[in-house]
């Protein structure tokens, strides 16, 4: 996290760092500013501003102006002082209590859920009330002791998630010392926590102080901006129209406590870039996408080379310095693409013509997909391979209409031809091949958009565990889909059909009520594929359907997915990264990579005779490990 | 239920915590505050006064595990001991006079607040890349505000320069309680502004939390595929991304809550609105310590029942911790 980089990345957080450091100059340096005592009165009683009394006075004519920036020492002092004792609490209990586990993090959880239920004000009243003296630590103390649990809770979280990672337990394995994990693994990953829990702390406490002297349970003897809070309401102020008393501490408070916040919006889009907003998110486009490829790169070769698989890891490995994906390394002339004439009996549902869909970067334009040209015919298993990265689930997600900002369709074309046998509700004439309707899948409008999803085609997702709605029963996830495509379906039929579908993908029709965590992954997946067969669709979009379950259950899986072709006929275009598992059930094979189709025809022919070096790498590093015989 | 069962467990516990900590507090507290009232007050009440107050704090001799089985016992027995203020009142009393105007007022603005706050943080999240992003800032300053400076701000505005509202009390003085009309009328008119001021001082959190985990819901593969399922907006919006992004809320609810009613009490000060906080406040100015601690621990116990209804809620809206075993 170094701030040169983080500095510019967000308006948010510029605000945000000159409001504070605003307010510090303020406290340090405001008191020069003025000649008048805060605490001295003057004859001139209750004056609006002016030259003499920049902020005017109040009823016993102390200048407010001087309370004002008197006042911001003590707010600051109190609100940095409690923020750090505080956040000192927070991270023992908390990364102690999440590291060490056991009985001591029990007894901490236990002790940080006291706090956090037991609500801070009115301890903070009691313990103060029972301060024999009222000085500005122990205000601070006691502001401290009742607000560290809420950031220990989360540093608690985040520690047990780290422990479990795997930079930590290789630390572990080297039998570092459980201190030296501490510091040197779990707390820099838990940083940004750490200092958005002492920003927050900072706030708390500025505001408990605030709330404290309000109530004349501060010292009154200091000038704070509670306090001046104080003599205001005592004096009723506000009956007298005296805003210039008032209003610049409030102000102040919630001016610079908007700030700290500021910061930390920086900070949680730091950790969560889907928060980011703005300019902020196409930058990280750029930062995040290229350098996310890059990985899965690294991570590919790594694998590729402990197959002992030297041919493949030198190709893949020289991919990887290359962190635009699409753009040619100058120099190296790219092959040409491979693209042979299928030989498939349907008659074309899909067909993408020069397809070309681009990330804006700040600085340059990423082209995930270029120029790329598939036909998709009925019936037809369309196999597409390619790494992380190639461009290919941006393919699919631009067939499904499902792209998200910032990526953009900038050429080619995507045709759907719409059987009669589509439309449910229309009047079936005949029913014959001839009434194809050619439909411009980029240029629906939301609504038709919305009508041909699912009915027309559906989508299989990678992860089921993540794809089904993990707080509505599984019959629900079947409903809200027949409610919205079949309105005259009624109910008891409508259950009658998800039963169907569950028996068809040989789940027991009786778990139509359960929930998705009561279910095994492989069984999600099934259900997942037995969702998108709901509506008999003419297409379905798999993405990695099988990748995330283990071999035994990825076959079973498989199996049902050909059997369920060979009864309703739909075509399906497979993505996947296992070539292996391409080669064996599709009927053509498009090999992506870096954004552009390299390898296309019938599987056989891919198989037996690849014609693009990087088709043929792929297919030897296989044949290396036994994939393929 | 287990989970459910484990939560009560905690409650439980930490209401007996809160109870210990309320026993503990005048006892441990640096330079014997009780002994030093005490000192302080000598000729100023009522001897009989006196008496009460040494025997609330254990100026008896007896030992420590002693006074604190005492403590259980008249605490079992609803006594909370006698107020110095309002001598010989009992506390349990004024605290049940307080108790219902708190409630009213910050029950009915909390839940007004939360499922405003949510519900617009759902909106923007659904919006963002759009204008609405502006909004953020000034609900994060909005967020920043304190509650009093607020409350003063709405009477500076409302009450005096505009005379719409009335400056304090929670009725018309001289209306006898009851459940007629102008009664009740005269109730509302009173709380309208206390309660526009916790609204307004508290709803802008929700928003930003709310928003936050709609947006990183949104990103989600159920949310895509709600969306594949070419189910309309709305309906993507609510069963999916804000059923899911509602349950941190829920379950942060503890920490919300505890600000919430921080800040409620200083509103309360401000309109001189006969609730718990004003209450407090007054035994603050008064040196009150029996009725002190009667309102800490009636707060307390509150925020716990409070916390176990989210809980309860939460069950009911999360499948997985209704799960066996």
């Amino acid at each position: 996290m170094r701030l040169s980089r983080f500095l510019p990345t967000s308006g948010k957080v510029r605000a945000g760092l000159i409001i504070a450091v605003f307010f510090v100059l303020l406290a340090v340096f405001g008191p020069l500013l003025t000649s008048y005592s805060p605490q001295a009165s003057g004859t001139d009683l209750l004056q609006p501003p002016s030259g003499t009394h920049w902020l005017g006075t109040t009823q016993t004519g102390q200048d407010v102006f001087a309370q004002f920036v008197y006042g911001a020492r003590i707010s600051l002092g109190v609100g940095l002082v409690a923020g750090i004792l505080s956040q000192i609490v927070s991270v023992l209990v908390g990364v102690i209590g999440g590291y060490f586990r056991g009985l001591s993090d029990d007894l901490l959880y236990i002790l940080t859920a006291v706090f956090l239920v037991v609500p801070g004000m009115p301890l903070l009243i009691v313990l103060t009330g029972y301060l024999p003296s009222r000085g500005m630590v122990s205000v601070a103390f006691v502001i401290a002791i009742t607000s560290w649990a809420g950031s220990a809770r989360v540093l608690r979280a985040q520690t047990m998630s780290l422990r479990r990672r795997e930079f930590v337990e290789a630390a572990r394995a080297t039998g570092e010392s459980r201190t030296r994990i501490v510091f040197s693994e779990i707390m820099p990953n838990a940083l940004p926590l750490i200092a958005s829990g002492f920003l927050f702390s900072v706030i708390g406490a500025v505001l408990a102080e605030a709330g404290l002297s309000f109530l004349g349970l501060g010292s009154l003897t200091t000038t704070s901006w509670g306090s001046m809070l104080y003599f205001a309401q005592s004096a009723q102020a506000f009956l007298y129209g005296a805003w210039w008393w008032f209003v610049p501490p409030g102000l102040a408070i919630a001016v610079l406590g908007a700030g700290l916040a500021l910061i930390n919006f920086g900070i949680d889009e730091y950790s969560n870039p889907r928060l980011r907003t703005g300019r902020s998110r196409a930058r990280a486009v750029r930062s995040r996408g290229p350098h996310a490829a890059a990985l899965s790169t690294a991570g590919a070769s790594a694998a590729a080379s402990g197959a002992e698989t030297p041919g493949v890891a030198t190709i893949l490995h020289d991919d990887a310095p290359d962190e635009t994906v699409g753009s040619v390394p100058a120099g190296a002339a790219p092959a040409p693409p491979q693209i042979r004439e299928l030989d498939v009996p349907g008659k074309p549902i899909i067909e993408v013509r020069h397809l070309k869909v681009d990330y804006p970067g700040a600085d340059q334009v990423v082209h995930a997909v270029d120029d790329v040209s598939i036909t998709l015919h009925r019936g037809e298993l369309l196999g597409l391979a390619g790494e992380s990265g190639s461009g290919k689930s941006t393919l699919t997600n631009a067939i499904t209409r499902l792209l998200r900002n910032p990526a953009q369709v900038t050429g080619g074309s995507i045709t759907y031809h719409r059987s009669a046998r589509g439309r449910p509700s229309g009047p079936t004439t005949g029913g014959s091949e001839a009434e194809v309707e050619a439909i411009d899948l980029l240029g629906l409008s939301t609504e038709e958009l919305r009508a041909y999803r699912w009915d027309e085609l559906a989508i299989v997702f990678q992860s089921a565990m993540n794809a089904l709605n993990a707080v509505t029963s599984v019959g629900a996830q079947f409903d809200d889909v027949l409610r919205v495509h079949r309105p005259t379906m009624p109910a008891r039929e409508r259950e009658a059909l998800a039963r169907t579908m569950l028996e068809k993908v040989g789940i027991d029709p009786g778990r139509v009520s359960a929930y998705p965590h009561e279910l095994s992954g492989g069984m999600k997946q099934r259900v997942a594929i037995a969702i998108a067969l709901v509506l008999e669709p003419d297409v379905i979009v798999m993405d990695e359907p099988t990748t995330a379950l283990d071999l035994l259950i990825q076959r079973e899986v498989l199996d049902q997915v050909m059997a369920l072709r060979d009864e309703y006929g739909f075509a399906i275009i497979f993505t996947t990264h296992d070539l292996s598992l391409l080669l064996e059930v599709s009927d053509s094979i498009a090999v992506m990579q870096r954004g552009r189709l390299v390898e296309y025809g019938p599987a056989l022919e891919v198989y037996a005779e690849p014609r693009h070096p990087y088709t043929r790498a792929l297919l030897a590093s296989l044949a290396d490990m036994g994939a393929l015989v | 239920m287990k989970y459910l069962l484990r939560k009560v467990m905690l409650y439980v516990f930490i209401a007996w915590a809160a109870l210990t900590m309320n026993f503990l507090i005048p006892r441990l507290m640096p330079g014997d505050p009780v002994a030093l009232l005490v000192e302080r007050l000598q000729g100023r009440i009522d001897p009989a006064a006196m008496e009460a107050i040494a025997e609330s704090y254990g100026l008896t001799d007896a030992p420590l595990l002693q006074q604190y089985r005492d403590y259980l016992a008249s605490l079992a027995a609803g006594d909370l001991g006698l107020s110095i203020g309002f001598f010989p009142v009992p506390v349990s009393e004024i605290v049940m006079g307080a108790l219902p105007w708190t409630i009213g007022l910050v029950g009915i603005t909390t839940v007004i607040s939360f499922l405003v706050g949510t519900g617009l943080g759902v909106v923007l999240a659904w919006r963002r890349g759009s204008w609405t992003d502006h909004l953020l800032p000034a609900l994060t300053f909005l967020n920043a505000v304190p509650y009093f400076w607020m409350a003063l701000i709405l009477v500076l505005v409302l009450s005096v320069n505009l005379g719409w509202f009335p400056v304090s009390q929670a009725y018309e003085p001289g209306l006898t309680p009851g459940w007629d009309w102008e009664f009740i009328s005269s109730v509302l008119y009173h709380a309208f502004l206390p309660a526009v001021t916790i609204i307004l001082a508290s709803f802008a959190g929700w928003v930003l939390s709310m928003r936050n985990m709609t947006v990183t819901v949104l990103g989600e593969d159920y949310v895509t595929m709600a969306e594949a399922k070419g189910l309309p907006k709305r309906m993507v919006l609510v069963n999916y991304a804000a059923r899911n992004a509602i349950l941190p809320s829920v379950t942060g609810f503890a920490l919300s809550l505890g600000a919430v009613v921080g800040g409620s009490m200083l509103t309360e000060v401000i309109f001189n609105y006969p609730g718990v906080g004003y209450t407090l406040f007054e035994a603050v100015q008064n040196q009150d310590f029996p009725l002190m601690q009667g309102l800490f621990l009636i707060i307390s116990l509150a925020v716990i029942v409070a916390n176990l209804v989210a809980d309860v809620i939460y069950v009911f809206l999360d499948p997985r911790t209704r799960q066996e075993g």
